[in-house]
C-alpha cells in the first residue's frame, strides 16, 4: 500500500494537531508548521538540549519546519509565484540546502541531520510515503498513543436519565503478526475481549470507530465489575488468534523447510569430506566452521510465526 | 453475582487450540506496560495518536511474501530494468545470497541497494555491515543517503561499529581492535564490494569474512574471474560452501585447465544459482557513444632534438647492458616522458644522476642531455591542449602518466586563466573527495594521474583527454571508464595526443588501430588480456619490442606482430561466447 500526498498530509495534519503544534501556513501541498515542546521532543531528536530546558528552566525555542507533501508541484508552483525560491533537497527529508556541500558532508558522507537551530529558522523538509520523517511521526504516534484508558462518550442525554447506565470493560490489542522465513509476511488483528462476558470481537478496531471514545469516565455511568483479569483476558485473546492462525495457509513454511533442508544437505555433503581431515587442531577449525554455517544457514530459512501489539489498552463501551 | 471467583469464566467449547504447524511466539511486553499502568492510574496514551500508529502500520503493512515493496518507498530514483531484474532474483530466488557481478559501470551499487532496502522495508534486516575499499567508504554512504534514505555511517572510531548500518573499509575492519569487535556480532546482512579480493582463500580477508556471522550477504564484483576457476570456486564458497561440490569435485566436474572450463553449459545452471552477471552488450542498456580524435602534433625542432638524444642514450644502455630488461625500464620511461613533458624528463634523469657513482662515464653524457633540457622552451602538447580545452568550453579530465607532468600542466593552465584542479594516488581519502567536489562544481579542468581504478564517477564531464597514454590497455580502459559509464548522457570524446616520429605514435597505432580499444565497449578487454599475458604481460612485451629493436621498421613489425596475436585472441574469444549461447 502506498499513499496520495493528500492522505500523507491527513496523517501528518492528525499528528501536528493532536500534539497542538502551531500552524503558521498551510495549503493542500504544504504545511509550515512552529512545533509545540511534546512535538518537538519526539521528533527533532535533540536530547540535550531538552535536557539543558529542564535542568535550567529556560522558556524552550522549538524548531519550525515547511513539510512539503507535493514537491512537484510546490515548486513549479513557488517558482510561479517568485517566492523566495526553494531550492529542493536530494531525499525525502533532507536539508533543503545540498548535503554534500557542506564540510562534515565531506568527512562523513551524509550530514547527520541536525536541525538548524534559531529562532527564524524554518527548514523545509518534502515528506512523502517512504520518508523517514512520516515514518518518524508514525513511531511517535505509536510511542504517545500505544497504551489506553478511554470511554465511549453516552453523549448529553445520559447525564440527565435516571438509571445510569452500564458499562463493558473491553481489553483491545491490535496485533501484528509476522510470518518469516528468508521473507515475510504480516498481517495485523485487532481483537477485543469483554472482561465481563468473555465474547471476543475479531473486527474490535471498526467496532471502536463507531463510538466516539473520550478519556474520563462520563457522569452517571457504572463500570461492570470484571469477571476475568486482564491476563486472563490475554490468554484467551492469543488462544482465539492462535486458532485463527493455524487456519492459514502453511505451504509458505513448508517451503522454506525445504529450502533450508535443500542448503543444509549441501552444507553436510560439503564438510563431510573436509571433517575427514586428520589434523585435530585443523579439524576443530572447521568443525567450528561447519556449525557456523549450519547456524546461519538456519538463521536464515527457518519459519517462525511472531505476534507483538501495536497498541492496546481498556475500553469501557456501553453494554448492550 | 460477584460470588463468582474471578477468572472462573469457563471457555466457550473447551477443545485445545488448534496447532500453528511453526514456532509461535507472542510478546508480551506490552501486558506489562498495560498492568503496571493501571496500578498507577496512567499515563494513558491519546486515541487519536492510536489510530494514527495503526494507520501507520497498516500502510507499511507487507502484504505479500513476493513482490517487490521497496519501490513505494523510494522516489527519485529510477531504477534501469536489469537493476530491478536482479533485485527481484537475489530476494526470491536467491533467497538473499548472491554474487553480484555485473560489469563495470551497470550499477552493481544500485542493485545492491535496493536489495538492502527492500530487507529494511520487511523489517528481515537492521543491523548491516558494508565492507569496500578505503576510497569508496563516503560514496557507499552518500548513495545509500541519497538515493535510498538509508541512514548509514561511515565507520570513524571504534564506536561506530555500534550503528546499526555501518560502511567501513575492508583493511579496517581486518584489524584489531575493530575485528574483535565485528566477530562478536551478527549481522543481518553482509555486503562486500570488490569482492575479488577475496579470490584468495588463504588471505586473512577471506579468512575474515568466512568467521563474520552474517544472515543474508552479498559480493559485489566486476571482475569474478581474474586469473583462475578456482577464484570463482572460492567466492562462492565463502557465499555458499558446497554449492559448486568441494575443490575435487568442482575441478573433475568444471576444470580443463586453470582458466579454461569444461562442461560449460552445466556450470551456466549451477552459477546462475548464486551469481548475477549482467553485460554491458545485452539489454536494454544503452551506453552512450565513444568517439575518438587523435590529434597528431609534430616537435618543435628543441623537443626533437631532446627526444632523439635521450632515444640513441637508452638504445646504447641497452647494448651496453647486453639486454638486462628489468635494470633499463627506467630509460623507457625516460623515454616515454620526453613525450609528455621535459619536467618529467628532467627529473627523472636528475633522480638518475644522484645514482650513479661519481666517476661514472654515463655521467657526463646524461649532463649533455640535461642541457639539451634546458634549450626546450616550450611544450607542444600542452599549447594543444590549452587550444583544445578553450574550444570546447566544457568539463574535461587530462589524463596523465607524470607527477611532474601534472604539476607543470596545472601550472600552465592557471597561467591562461583555466580553473584546474589535481588528482592523484598519493592523495588521502578527503583530499580526494574534495578534488571531486571542486571539478564537479567550479573547476573546468581536472588533471589526474590515475583513474583511480575504483570509485571516481565523472558522469558530468564527456570529454578526456591523453596527454599520454599508458602501455597497459586495461588502464586506458580505467581512464574511460571514469566518464563512459551509466548515467553519461552525452557521448564520450577521446582526445589522444601522440608526438609523430616518437614511440607514442607507434603505440597509439597499436591501441587504436589494432586492439581497438577505444571504441570497444563490450567490455571483454579483460578476458582478452588474461589470454594474452600467460606468458609475460603485455607491457613487458612492449619494452621489449621498443629496446630490441634498431630501426624504425622493426619496432613497426614486432608491435604489428603483438597487435595480430590480440586480434587473433578476440576472434577466438568471440567464437567461443557464441557457441556457448
Amino acid at each position: 500500500m502506498t499513499l496520495s500526498p493528500q492522505q500523507v498530509r491527513t496523517q501528518v495534519m492528525n499528528y501536528l494537531e493532536v500534539t497542538e503544534c502551531t500552524i503558521i501556513e498551510a495549503s493542500p501541498l504544504h504545511v509550515t508548521v512552529k512545533l509545540s515542546p511534546r512535538a518537538d521532543r519526539m521528533l527533532t531528536d535533540r536530547p540535550y538540549y531538552w535536557g539543558f530546558v529542564e535542568r535550567t528552566g529556560v522558556e524552550p525555542e522549538t524548531l519550525s519546519f515547511t513539510f512539503v507533501f507535493d514537491p512537484e508541484k510546490y515548486d513549479s508552483l513557488a517558482s510561479g509565484a517568485s517566492t523566495q525560491a526553494p531550492n529542493r533537497g536530494t531525499q525525502p527529508g533532507a536539508p533543503s540546502t545540498d548535503p554534500q556541500d557542506s564540510i562534515l558532508a565531506r568527512y562523513f558522507g551524509v550530514v547527520p541531520t541536525q536541525p538548524w537551530i534559531g529562532p527564524g529558522m524554518i527548514r523545509r523538509e518534502d515528506v512523502i510515503y517512504g520518508s523517514k520523517r512520516l515514518l518518524q511521526i508514525w513511531s511517535a504516534a505509536r510511542d504517545e498513543g500505544k497504551c489506553l484508558y478511554l470511554f465511549e462518550n453516552p453523549g448529553s442525554r445520559q447525564r440527565t436519565t435516571v438509571f445510569s447506565a452500564a458499562y463493558e470493560p473491553w481489553l483491545g490489542v491490535c496485533y501484528k503478526v509476522e510470518m518469516t522465513c528468508d521473507l515475510k509476511r504480516e498481517e495485523l488483528h485487532f481483537v477485543g475481549i469483554s472482561l465481563v462476558t468473555g465474547a471476543i470481537i475479531d473486527d474490535f478496531g471498526t467496532k471502536l470507530t463507531q463510538v466516539e471514545l473520550i478519556p474520563r469516565l462520563p457522569e452517571n455511568v457504572h463500570i461492570q465489575p470484571l469477571e476475568l483479569t486482564v491476563s486472563a483476558g490475554t490468554d484467551r485473546l492469543e488462544a482465539h488468534l492462535t486458532e485463527q492462525l493455524a487456519a492459514l495457509d502453511y505451504t509458505w513454511a513448508e517451503e522454506a523447510r525445504a529450502r533450508l533442508q535443500l542448503e543444509l544437505s549441501i552444507i553436510d555433503v560439503y564438510y563431510e569430506e573436509l571433517l575427514k581431515e586428520p589434523d585435530e587442531e585443523k579439524r576443530l577449525g572447521i568443525d567450528e566452521q561447519y556449525n557456523r554455517r549450519r547456524k546461519e544457514t538456519t538463521w536464515q530459512y527457518e519459519p517462525q510465526v511472531a505476534v507483538s501489539a501495536v497498541t492496546y489498552g481498556l475500553f469501557h463501551l456501553r453494554s448492550t | 453475582m460477584s460470588q463468582f471467583s474471578r477468572n472462573s469464566l469457563p471457555l466457550q467449547g473447551s477443545k485445545p487450540a488448534p496447532l500453528v504447524p511453526v514456532p509461535l511466539s507472542f510478546d508480551r511486553n506490552w501486558l506489562q506496560d498495560l498492568e503496571s499502568r493501571l496500578d498507577k492510574g496512567g499515563p494513558w496514551g491519546d486515541w487519536r495518536l492510536s489510530r494514527l500508529a495503526v494507520q501507520g502500520e497498516e500502510t507499511g503493512l507487507i502484504t505479500s511474501f513476493d513482490e517487490l515493496q521497496c519501490m513505494k518507498h523510494l522516489s527519485g530514483l529510477s531504477p534501469l530494468p536489469h537493476q530491478l531484474d536482479t533485485a527481484h532474483k537475489v530476494l526470491f530466488q536467491m533467497s538473499g545470497r548472491a554474487i553480484l557481478a555485473d560489469e563495470v559501470g551497470l550499477g552493481k551499487t544500485i542493485e545492491a541497494g535496493l536489495v538492502l532496502k527492500e530487507y529494511l522495508v520487511r523489517g528481515l534486516v537492521s543491523k548491516v555491515l558494508i565492507l569496500v575499499p578505503a576510497s569508496l567508504v563516503l560514496q557507499w554512504v552518500r548513495e545509500l543517503n541519497a538515493k535510498f534514505g538509508i541512514s548509514a555511517v561511515a565507520q570513524k572510531k571504534t564506536y561506530s561499529w555500534g550503528s546499526d548500518i555501518v560502511v567501513a573499509s575492508m583493511d579496517t575492519a581486518k584489524r584489531d581492535p575493530h575485528k574483535e569487535v565485528l566477530l562478536e556480532n551478527e549481522y543481518d546482512m553482509l555486503i562486500i564490494d570488490e569482492a575479488h579480493k577475496l579470490k584468495n582463500k588463504k588471505s586473512t580477508n577471506y579468512l575474515f569474512v568466512q568467521q563474520l556471522r552474517k544472515k543474508y550477504c552479498l559480493l559485489l564484483t566486476a571482475t569474478p574471474v581474474q586469473n583462475n576457476l578456482s577464484e570463482l570456486f572460492n567466492l562462492i564458497t565463502l557465499l555458499k560452501p558446497g554449492q559448486l561440490g568441494n575443490q575435487g569435485d568442482f575441478a573433475t566436474n568444471f576444470v580443463v585447465d586453470k582458466r579454461q572450463p569444461k562442461n560449460e553449459i552445466q556450470l551456466r545452471g549451477e552459477l546462475s544459482k548464486v551469481m548475477i552477471r549482467n553485460r554491458r552488450g545485452e539489454g536494454p542498456v544503452n551506453f552512450t557513444k565513444r568517439k575518438v580524435r587523435n590529434i597528431p602534433l609534430t616537435l618543435s625542432t628543441e623537443e626533437k632534438v631532446l627526444y632523439d638524444g635521450v632515444t640513441a642514450f637508452v638504445k646504447d644502455q641497452y647494448q651496453e647492458s647486453g639486454g638486462n630488461l628489468s635494470s633499463m625500464l627506467s630509460l623507457v620511461t625516460l623515454q616515454r616522458e620526453v613525450c609528455s613533458s621535459r619536467d618529467a624528463v628532467f627529473i627523472t634523469l636528475v633522480n638518475l644522476i644522484k645514482k650513479l657513482p661519481e666517476d661514472s662515464p654515463k655521467r657526463d653524457r646524461m649532463m649533455g642531455l640535461l642541457q639539451t633540457i634546458r634549450t626546450v622552451k616550450t611544450n607542444t602538447k600542452a599549447e594543444k591542449t590549452l587550444e583544445l580545452i578553450l574550444e570546447m568550453k566544457e568539463k574535461v579530465i587530462v589524463f596523465t602518466e607524470y607527477r611532474a607532468t601534472q604539476e607543470y600542466l596545472l601550472q600552465f593552465f592557471r597561467d591562461h586563466g583555466l580553473m584546474c584542479v589535481s588528482y592523484s594516488g598519493g592523495m588521502n581519502r578527503g583530499k580526494k573527495d574534495w578534488m571531486m567536489d571542486l571539478f564537479r562544481g567550479r573547476a573546468q579542468v581536472m588533471i589526474a594521474t590515475e583513474a583511480g581504478g575504483e570509485g571516481i564517477n565523472l558522469q558530468f564531464c564527456h570529454h578526456m583527454i591523453n596527454f599520454d597514454l599508458p602501455w597497459n590497455p586495461m588502464r586506458v580502459e580505467q581512464r574511460i571508464g571514469r566518464v563512459h559509464r551509466l548515467g553519461q548522457e552525452n557521448d564520450v570524446i577521446i582526445y589522444n595526443l601522440s608526438t609523430q616520429g616518437t614511440i607514442e605514435e607507434h603505440i597509439l597505432h597499436l591501441l587504436h588501430e589494432k586492439i581497438n580499444m577505444f571504441e570497444m565497449v563490450i567490455g571483454g578487454l579483460d578476458v582478452i588480456l588474461e589470454r594474452f599475458e600467460k606468458t609475460e604481460s603485455l607491457e613487458k612485451s612492449l619494452y621489449k619490442i621498443v629496446l630490441e629493436s634498431r630501426t624504425d621498421e622493426e619496432l613497426r613489425s614486432g608491435l604489428d606482430h603483438i597487435g595480430e596475436s590480440i586480434s587473433e585472441l578476440t576472434e577466438d574469444i568471440q567464437k567461443e561466447s557464441e557457441a556457448a549461447t
